[in-house]
């Protein structure tokens, strides 16, 4: 195997290749995106010459543009609903993350009650993205049961999130000071029961996808990504610890209540395709027993929310506060000036750092494992605009 | 695992469900039953109180025309517009009420948020669509209607699956 060095060269010369011999018939161009289902709102070009692929070159950029500059425009509370569109499976986290930041701005804690609402969200949250993604994951497999079963059962997780936030999937539920509501009558156990049984439908997953023989060998051994090239590349999330690094926000910052919670950081050692697929299932087993302490340990009452004016003014300064998404760790970084609106906020999110690993991963395999490594990489093309 | 076992283990794990429920919920026929009446929101508090967010309704005989509810959503999606109501109201002297466009409002309820006087809440009215983008403005008189929702199917979770029921 080439080391990140030479094929970092490797790249740089067959791009300086590629662009002098644009008229060599011998590679063909192929546009991926961003009409292209196989790619999502985003658009890769890749040259191919016969069956492998030569060049990639990522372009993302076509959704959620000027996205930052639109929250110097608003005040803090006003940001939450555009701020968690480019995933809205995800908008917990998103939201979550931002909140941490103005607290931290503001100078303020979260009642303990609210702390643990917003984890229990956010967990939900996490869940029913990384179903959606797998659903993807599945159908460009052309695996369809594997399309039907995880956009099924997310269903499961919706319904737990509307029931708390009453919107099925941009929440708006995570604000500057807590959370906008209390859980609603009998919902631990409506929340107890259907994660328990999203839990067992876990194992049928393994059966028919995982333990598939036919998808074994179209993932396994396919798009290598050793552990010092993860982090010479910088990839987080579930790419990294399928590299054998185990690496969660949650356990290395930990926020709010998650000091309290007992959970292990599931990672694999493999380093393929196969691994990058199965870290997020094994993610989501240990959700599913986050949720269950979360639910245990929550006070039984208490406020939720710290009341803030509509146009809290925070202090001076800027601060940075990360999170641990479904595709990895997403962070704020956030200047004030004094005023209500934020001065600059600059969003660190896995997506686009994954995607750095997109053209390197690709450089030498065949057309026929694009799928299977591209989705691999746990990126959701939008996440990725600015 | 060898090759045959995972292939039978694939295929018997897909065919179990020939017998299982189906989860699928049958939509116009069926509909979800939520909890409470929609989200609303305690000022004194400050908290909301958990609901769906779905279309708004105005209390005519709270509004005060007070524009709180116009400013938060200014930043948001510019969805609510200060119109004039010929009704006569005491504690509305300028007789101004909110009108919503459905065709941007994105349902955040960070309005019902900022109203102080009790007057503007979210019902489970979520069937908004319609032919032309006018009929997507309501006025405060069309807000003021409470909808009829009658969604009764819930997720149960039996010996043969979940299922809507
Ligand atoms: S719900 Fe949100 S977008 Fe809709 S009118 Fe209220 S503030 Fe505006
Ligand atoms: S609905 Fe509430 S916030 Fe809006 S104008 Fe009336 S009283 Fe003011």
């Amino acid at each position: 195997m080439t080391s990140l060095e030479e094929k970092i060269d490797e790249a740089k010369r067959l791009s300086l290749q590629i662009t002098k011999e644009t008229d060599d018939d011998r590679l063909m161009t192929l546009s991926v995106g961003p009409q292209h289902p196989g790619s999502g709102h985003f658009r890769f070009t890749i040259k191919l010459d016969g069956d492998y692929i030569v060049f990639v070159d990522p372009d993302p950029g076509y959704v959620h543009r000027g996205h930052e500059k639109m929250c110097e425009y608003r005040n803090h509370f006003q940001n939450i609903p555009h701020l968690e569109r480019p995933v809205i499976h995800d908008s917990c986290n998103i939201t979550y993350a931002y909140s941490l930041a103005v607290e931290d701005l503001v100078g303020i804690t979260v009642p303990r009650r609210g702390q643990f609402i917003r984890a229990l969200a956010s967990e939900l949250s996490r869940l029913s993205y990384t179903l959606y993604w797998l659903a993807i994951y599945g159908i460009f497999l052309g695996h369809s049961t594997m399309f039907m079963w995880p956009a099924g059962d997310r269903e499961l997780l919706i319904d737990l999130l509307e029931r708390l936030s009453g919107a099925r999937v941009t929440n708006a539920f995570n604000i500057p000071g807590g959370v906008r509501n209390d859980i609603p009558y009998n919902f631990k156990e409506k929340c107890l029961a259907q994660v328990n049984y999203f839990e067992k439908r876990l194992k049928e997953y393994d059966n028919i996808f995982y333990n598939n023989p036919l998808v074994r060998q179209r993932t396994e051994g396919v798009g290598i990504l050793t552990k010092e090239d993860a982090i010479k590349l910088g990839v987080t999330g579930s790419v990294l610890r399928a590299s054998g690094v185990p690496f969660d926000v949650r356990k290395v910052e930990p926020y709010d209540v998650y000091n309290e919670i007992d959970f292990n950081v599931q990672y694999m050692k493999t380093c393929d395709s196969f691994a990058r697929a199965y870290v997020p299932v094994l993610d989501m087993r240990e959700s599913c027993h986050i949720i269950r302490q979360l639910l245990d340990k929550m006070p039984e009452s208490g406020d939720v929310r710290e009341k803030l004016q509509f146009n809290i003014k925070s202090s001076p300064g800027e601060t940075y506060k990360r999170v641990e998404s479904g595709r990895g760790a997403l962070g704020y970084h956030v200047v004030s000036d004094g005023t209500p609106k934020p001065y600059r906020v600059k969003a660190s999110v896995g997506s686009f750092r994954n995607l750095l690993a997109l053209p390197f991963l690709l450089t030498g395999s065949k057309l026929g494992d694009m799928p299977a490594i591209y989705w691999s990489l746990n990126y959701w093309p939008v996440e990725a605009d600015r | 695992m060898n090759t045959a076992t995972g292939f039978i283990k694939a295929l018997e794990s897909g065919t179990k469900h020939i017998v299982l429920k189906r989860f699928t919920l049958r939509y116009p026929e069926e509909k979800l039953k939520f909890v409470g009446d929609g989200y609303q929101f305690d000022p004194k508090k400050g908290v909301g109180i958990a609901g769906t967010r779905g279309r708004h309704i105005l209390f005519h005989d709270k509004c005060t025309g007070c524009q709180l509810c116009a400013i938060a959503c200014e930043g948001i999606a510019e969805a609510i517009t200060m119109v004039k109501v010929d009704e006569q109201w005491k504690q509305n002297k300028k007789s101004i009420m909110p009108q919503i466009d459905y065709g941007k409002c994105v349902f955040c309820g960070l309005c019902v948020d900022a109203c102080p006087f009790y007057a503007l809440y979210m019902t489970n009215d979520y069937e908004l669509s319609s032919f032309t983008k006018s009929h997507l403005i309501y006025t405060p008189s069309q807000l003021a209607v409470k909808p009829k929702y009658d969604g009764e199917v819930e997720i149960k979770i039996g010996s043969r699956g979940a299922y809507h029921g």
